[in-house]
């Protein structure tokens, strides 16, 4: 597999919503944002600000209001297989068993039979699944489940891989498992990541670059480089360095906090 | 108000369309008298009072079945949520009673009461029972044992357990079925009065059916379509203001 | 063994309920009219059965309901989805649905009569439109309620719109397109009793307005426990199919 990838360009997104009741909320000001080939990027911030929608409109499952966002495919208008997303509560297909799961988008790549199953079975045993390949979504575990929603994304080998706070409804081990094997699945993909997540350690553990965001209006308020993803030290959690990256994000994001909280939400 | 106009907009139109249906022929007026012709005959319905008298027949018959069922299903189900032997002894007799269509009770009110109020009554009562019952029973199991546990550690005795804490958390599945409840309510109101004909609606239905005299029929079905629609909706508004905790 | 004693215990209280009404019945403590013993009301059941006469009369009241139920299903399913896709279709349906679900259907059989004469055609119709609004409520329901982020997930991995409808949208809301027809079903059979008791003749609820007017008590008696039996067996058969169709779905997957 290429480890080139291809990038993101966003530029002077802004993206508004009405309320049922209320007024006009203003969810992405003016957002532009240069994500490099094979980069992991992580868009952190409070709740409100806009993280999930920029996500949601490179993955042009919501209309572009103003502003354009371009990958090597061009314009991004409407969802496609070339920006596979995971999503938090998993969006497995539950009358589907896992393996069912893994081929539906291979099938609708045109990839049948046995070459389908056998690529199935590749990405369900990279995401250590294998044994579970009948099993229903509800009848796993939710680290299970989310490990099959990452296959079935992976197989169909998407250039972009967009992630919505998708360890955020597992517990602490099993999330801290996962961001582990998920470093080591983009290491050897070369993958571009885009991973929203409001867990200041995880976005630092993981991201070659973080957005911190600021809520109402949702703005990326300062880029840190991270970059303690590219080794694949166990212990790194316990280096001052890490340690230190994680309280100078932390105090970016309780300004923000802060500030959300004074606007009364 | 401009959004109750909006929302009810359709059943004008629906109301315009059998007018021309009816007034171009294209169904003839002997089979679907015309809308203005089925207003003309409501009102002489209220003029004379016929509607009057049979609604309050029917309607206080099918309001004491009701609040009895719903007395005594309360109970029921109460007794079958939080005491074990009555839950033995009750569920198999509810379980069997369930696949029965309710309406296959008309013949035996009609053998055991005869034609007067009491059979239509009880038949109501018997068929509102159950939803009762069980809406009861299952709104008391449904609760969430923590929320018990937490009350009697702050304090709470059993008994305002029941009464503090799991009635107030079953009551949106109590009113769900007490909603259907009040549908079976009416539908066995209706059904009885067409099967043991003495008064009420569901008699004026299928008498002027009977007689041929159709715009009343129409006219007399309207009423207890509205009359349904109202108490469902008066049922809802009530749920609403019941249960305006909720999110 | 030990399964089947344990159940019997579980039906116990039927076996004292049925005791008691048999010793009530032979001490004469009750008219026999008023309340036949059960061996009686068993004795008409089993003549019904041998006659030949449960046969006729259960099968045709299963026909008229289940045509009316299938009818109710095949268009009222669709028309929810569409309801629930279609914005002005909705404004249009959405008050005649709140009308219609609380209004008493069986109030309209004099029109159906009237319309459609006095044979099974009416009764059909009068079914599939007590039936169906409960059908069009849970197809629209289970439509807009199908989880957004799936219907996502199926566009990102290269689904058309149309492969969305028929891969995601439609098993997604087929658990509330059953719960629909399951509350449907004995809506279906007693539309389907009370019509045929209104309008006399052959099957369940003709014999049994037969046996009430004739002050015939086991014979109402035995309709009952016949007209149980046949809904027991349709509520039975849609709760299997259900099993079935939806054995993908938490509820039969406990650990989820």
């Amino acid at each position: 597999m290429s480890k080139s990838g291809f990038g993101i360009e966003i530029e002077g997104i802004t993206h508004g919503y009405v309320p049922r009741s209320g007024k006009p909320t203003v969810a992405l000001d003016n957002v532009s944002l240069s994500i490099a080939p094979g980069e992991f990027h992580a868009l952190l911030g409070p709740s409100g600000c806009g993280k999930s929608t920029l996500l949601f409109l490179i993955g042009g499952f919501q209309k572009i209001q103003q502003g354009t966002i371009r990958t090597a495919r061009g314009l991004v208008s409407e969802p496609g297989p070339d920006r596979g997303i995971v999503f938090q509560n998993f969006a497995l297909f539950p009358w589907k068993t896992v393996i069912e799961n893994v081929r539906y988008g291979l099938e609708k790549k045109g990839i049948k039979g046995s070459e389908a199953e056998q690529r199935a079975k590749h990405y369900i045993d990279l995401v250590h699944l294998s044994g579970f390949e009948k099993a229903f979504p509800t009848q796993l575990s939710g680290g299970m489940q989310q490990r099959a929603a990452i296959a079935r994304t992976l197989a169909i080998d998407p250039d972009i891989l967009l992630m919505d706070e998708p360890f955020g409804a597992l517990d602490a081990q099993t999330r801290r498992i996962m961001q582990e094997e998920l470093l080591t699945i983009w290491r050897g993909t070369g993958k571009t990541v885009v991973f929203v997540t409001h867990d200041v350690a995880e976005a630092v553990f993981l991201a070659d670059r973080i957005s911190v965001m600021s809520a109402r209006p949702g703005r990326i308020k300062r880029l840190v480089s991270a970059e303690f993803n590219r080794s694949a030290d166990p212990t790194i959690h316990k280096s001052p360095a890490f340690n230190d990256m994680v309280e100078q994000v932390w105090e970016m994001v309780r300004d923000e906090v802060d500030q959300a909280r004074a606007q009364g939400h | 108000m401009v959004r109750a106009a909006y929302t009810y907009f359709p059943l004008v139109l629906l109301a315009l369309l059998w007018e021309v249906i009816s007034r171009s022929g294209v169904i003839s007026q002997d089979m679907l008298p015309p809308f203005s012709v089925v207003m003309r005959a409501l009102w002489g319905l209220i003029q004379s009072g016929d509607l009057l008298s049979n609604g309050t027949a029917s309607l206080t018959r099918a309001a004491i079945g009701f609040v009895l069922a719903v007395g005594v299903g309360a109970l029921l189900g109460a007794g079958m949520a939080l005491i074990p032997w009555v839950y033995r002894g009750i569920d198999p007799i509810v379980q069997i009673f369930y696949p029965l269509p309710k309406s296959a009770l008309i013949p035996l009110v009609l053998v055991w009461f005869g034609l007067g109020d009491t059979s239509k009554t009880f038949l109501v009562f018997l068929g509102c029972l159950q939803p009762a019952i069980l809406a009861t029973y299952n709104g008391l199991r449904g609760v969430d044992v923590l929320l018990g546990w937490s009350a009697r550690s702050l304090g709470a005795t059993r008994f305002q357990v029941v009464r503090e804490v799991m009635f107030p958390a079953a009551l949106p599945q109590l009113l769900t079925g007490l909603r259907t409840a009040l549908a079976f309510m009416f539908l066995l109101m209706v059904s009885s009065e067409l099967v043991i004909a003495t008064n009420g609606l569901g008699y004026l239905i299928g008498n002027f059916g009977d007689q041929g005299s159709y715009p009343e029929m129409f006219a007399t079905i309207l009423v207890v379509t509205a009359l349904g629609f109202l108490a469902d909706r008066g049922f809802l508004a009530l749920s609403d203001h019941l249960l305006r905790w909720r999110p | 063994m030990r399964e089947i004693l344990r159940w019997l215990a579980r039906l116990s209280p039927i076996f004292v309920l049925l005791l008691v009404w048999e010793a009530v019945a032979l001490a004469g403590l009750v008219k026999p009219f008023l309340l036949p013993a059960p061996h009686a009301v068993a004795g008409r059941v089993w003549h019904d059965l041998a006659s030949g006469q449960f046969a006729l009369n259960a099968s045709l009241t299963l026909y008229r309901a289940l045509v009316g139920f299938v009818l109710a299903c095949v268009i009222g399913v669709p028309a929810g989805i569409l309801i629930a896709s279609e914005r002005w279709v909705r404004w249009l349906a959405e008050p005649l649905i709140s009308v219609g679900f609380p209004m008493p259907k069986i109030a309209f059989l004099p029109v159906f009569m009237l319309w459609f004469g006095v044979y099974d055609l009416s009764k059909i119709v009068m079914v599939c439109f007590a039936a169906i609004f409960a059908v069009v409520a849970a197809a629209e329901a289970g439509t807009r309620g199908v989880d957004k982020f799936m219907l996502w997930s199926a566009r990102a991995m290269g689904a058309s719109r149309a492969d969305v409808f028929r891969e995601v949208v439609l098993p997604a809301a087929m658990p509330q397109f059953l719960t629909g027809m399951q509350i449907a079903l004995p809506v279906s059979l007693i539309t389907a009793v009370a019509a045929e008791m209104l309008m006399g003749g052959a099957g369940l609820g003709g014999a049994m307005l037969a046996a009430g007017n004739y002050a015939d008590s086991p014979g109402v008696f035995a309709g009952i426990v016949e007209t149980s039996v046949v809904g027991l067996v349709a509520v039975a058969g849609m709760t299997a199919l259900r099993r079935h169709l939806l054995r993908w779905h938490a509820e039969f997957n406990p650990r989820g």
